[in-house]
């Protein structure tokens, strides 16, 4: 039985965790909530995105913060070519186009990353350290405390963005329904185009995140997938708190797991956890349409 | 209904012939070409069983299922498990109850018992979710039996004894797959097809008219892991080697929907015509663009559900229809 101490630390860890994950499980959401699709390829975004990260420190020497910049700007940008040149033509269509192109994009990223990177796995350091916060037992190293700060601010701007200004509204009304949408003048085909690209810059700036915290490899992306789904599903469609309090009861879930069972059990158990909610509450805690339909 | 018979009466019977064409040569195949050979043969025919049941599931029943390994896996492990108790600690089953064929049918039984219990679980997930709920659970097994090395063998995996040889595991494959081919045939064609086809059509319209979008998923889900199962269970019969890697790996998800995509999703043909363009394109691929080969493949599934959604089968069956049409109707009409 491990002290208490040790399991307050690793709680307190798994809560900054769950912070990146509601980054990433945020775009998911937005992506599903406007366009119907849950986006296959997402974990293998955030695997990209951390490429980023990783590649800039490596290649330039430039911080992992500036990596995330660049991630998120490069994501956004792949984002919407994924939309345009693939999903376009697909969303709409029927439920199956859609799922199978983006399992075909996952497997072409990970494939590729695994040819031009290599499959070892990589990460990043923060490069510089503040003192750790202690409180009481518990001391939270920098760049855990960062990268949370960083991801709970992108949480923020997205919400702010999406309740301030017009474009955000166009989204939301965009996703509340898609033909009165229409009817009133908003090009729902910009719309799914930006939704996507801010879908993809979230995972983008999570992998650049994560990529401080653990070794990211060509592989993570379906296991990411998995968790960003979990927190989805948790938290429920269309609701950033809920997406928050679902990443952070995950990611606690995870470590405490790790701690008591074993690391390689993080995954059984965000999968027992998915489970349980479909069983007993498929809406999610606070979501208003979750279980796959609206 | 106003359908002239003498169309599709010629038709059947040619069907009929090829098949038995088909069925004969693939027969006479270890007799007649090298080991090597017989093995390419005999993967074939285990991606056609996974091919056809993964399109009795997603293809008709419209549930886009990416746990499909997971079944694979667990039938070849079930496999394992019966022929060879030992290994992983179980009591040895008496006489012919570890028989290889026995192995093989309780192969397809195991996987379809998850299906049962795992199904309505599954099913409260519609589309995109129960897509990755599939993925999730295949994931999560894969998991569970590589840190579960006692029953696994982990990665070092599990040696199976008492396999039948090489040739009669290959026959017997054979008789499988023709089984399975003509049960499959016989199910979109039967009222329990139609159903499958009513619910991917149209839920809520299929459940208007009293067909119950629950039974006729959990149908296609129980009886696509039982041939799942089969194959993986045919698979560790041949090669009498396994390893949570090499049975449960995603790659047989991915192998068995681009088989699928390519030949024609939906369609009963479709899986056939794959699996032989598959064979072939596995190897040119390995060869040319070597550890690409996956990408490839990716793109090869994005364009073929983006352009040719009926796959070659759906292709060329256009191409033949306009051709007959062309031939009836001389070039005045175009």
């Amino acid at each position: 039985m491990p002290s208490i101490d040790l399991i307050a630390q690793t709680a307190a860890n798994g809560v900054l965790l769950g912070g990146i994950y509601a980054l990433a499980a945020l775009g998911l959401s937005l992506v599903f909530g406007i366009m119907d699709v849950v986006n296959l390829a997402h974990g293998h975004l955030l695997m990209i995105g951390g490429y980023v990260a990783i590649i800039l420190l490596a290649m330039l020497g430039l911080s992992p913060l500036v990596g995330m910049l660049v991630a998120i700007v490069v994501l956004f940008v792949l984002g919407i070519v994924l939309e345009r040149l693939l999903l376009d033509q697909v969303v709409d269509v029927g439920v199956e186009q859609p799922i199978l192109v983006l399992f075909g994009v996952a497997l072409v990223l990970q494939n590729l990353g695994q040819f031009f990177l290599g499959s070892d796995a990589q990460s990043t350091e923060l490069g510089f350290n503040l003192p750790s916060l202690a409180f009481g037992p518990i001391q939270l190293s920098s760049s855990r405390t960062v990268t949370f700060v960083l991801a709970v601010v992108l949480v923020a701007l997205t919400w702010l963005f999406m309740e301030r200004t017009s474009t955000g509204h166009a989204i939301r009304a965009t996703a509340q329904n898609r033909d009165a949408a229409r009817y009133v003048g908003i090009d729902t085909d910009r719309i799914y185009m930006i939704t996507m690209g801010i879908g993809s810059a979230l995972a983008g700036a999570a992998g650049a995140l994560l990529s401080m915290l653990f070794p990211i490899d060509p592989y993570v992306g379906w296991s990411y997938l998995l968790t960003t789904f979990a927190v989805v599903v948790l938290g429920g469609v269309g609701s950033i708190g809920g997406t928050l309090v679902g990443g952070v009861i995950i990611g606690t879930a995870e470590n405490l797991t790790a701690l008591f069972v074993g690391g390689s059990y993080r995954d059984v158990m965000t999968f027992a956890i998915f489970l349980v909610v479909l069983l007993v509450r498929p809406q999610g805690l606070f979501g208003t349409g979750g279980g796959g339909g609206e | 209904m106003n359908v002239d018979l003498s169309t599709f009466v010629p038709s059947s019977k040619r069907g009929l012939g090829v098949a038995l064409v088909a069925l004969a040569a693939m027969l006479v195949v270890p007799f007649v070409t090298t080991s090597y050979e017989t093995g390419l043969a005999m993967t074939a025919l285990v991606y056609l069983i996974l091919a056809l049941s993964w399109n009795l599931l997603a293809g008709y029943a419209g549930q886009v299922s990416l746990g499909h390994a997971a079944f694979f896996g667990l039938g070849a492990y079930v496999a394992a498990w019966v022929t060879t108790p030992g290994a992983a600690g179980f009591p040895q089953l008496p006489g012919v109850l570890a028989h290889p064929i026995v192995a093989m049918v309780l192969g397809g039984i195991g996987p379809a018992l998850l299906a049962l219990v795992i199904g309505p679980v599954m099913f409260r997930l519609r589309g995109h979710y129960f897509s990755i709920g599939t993925l999730a659970l295949a994931a999560i097994i894969r998991l569970i039996l590589t840190n579960q090395r006692s029953i696994s063998g982990g990665s070092t995996g599990y040696y199976l004894n008492g396999g039948m040889g090489e040739v009669p595991t290959y026959l017997l494959t054979v008789v499988v797959a023709g089984i399975v081919a003509v049960a499959t045939y016989g199910i979109v064609n039967s009222r329990l097809g139609l159903g499958m086809q009513a619910i991917h059509d149209d839920e809520t319209a299929a459940s208007g008219l009293g067909v119950s979008p629950l039974r006729y998923k959990m149908y296609a889900f129980v009886i696509s892991s039982f041939f799942a199962g089969i194959a993986g269970a045919l698979y560790a019969l041949n090669s009498l080697y396994i390893n949570p890697t090499s049975t449960l790996e995603v790659t047989w998800t991915v192998d068995t929907l681009v088989v699928v995509i390519l030949g024609g999703m939906s369609t009963f043909p479709g899986p056939f015509l794959g699996t032989v363009v598959f064979m072939f394109l596995d190897n040119a691929l390995t060869s040319i663009v070597g550890s690409l080969a996956t990408t490839v493949e990716g793109v090869l599934i994005i364009l073929f559900v983006i352009f040719l959604p009926t796959g070659l089968y759906g292709y060329l069956k256009r191409y033949v229809s306009q051709m007959r049409s062309d031939d009836a109707n001389p070039p005045a009409e175009g």
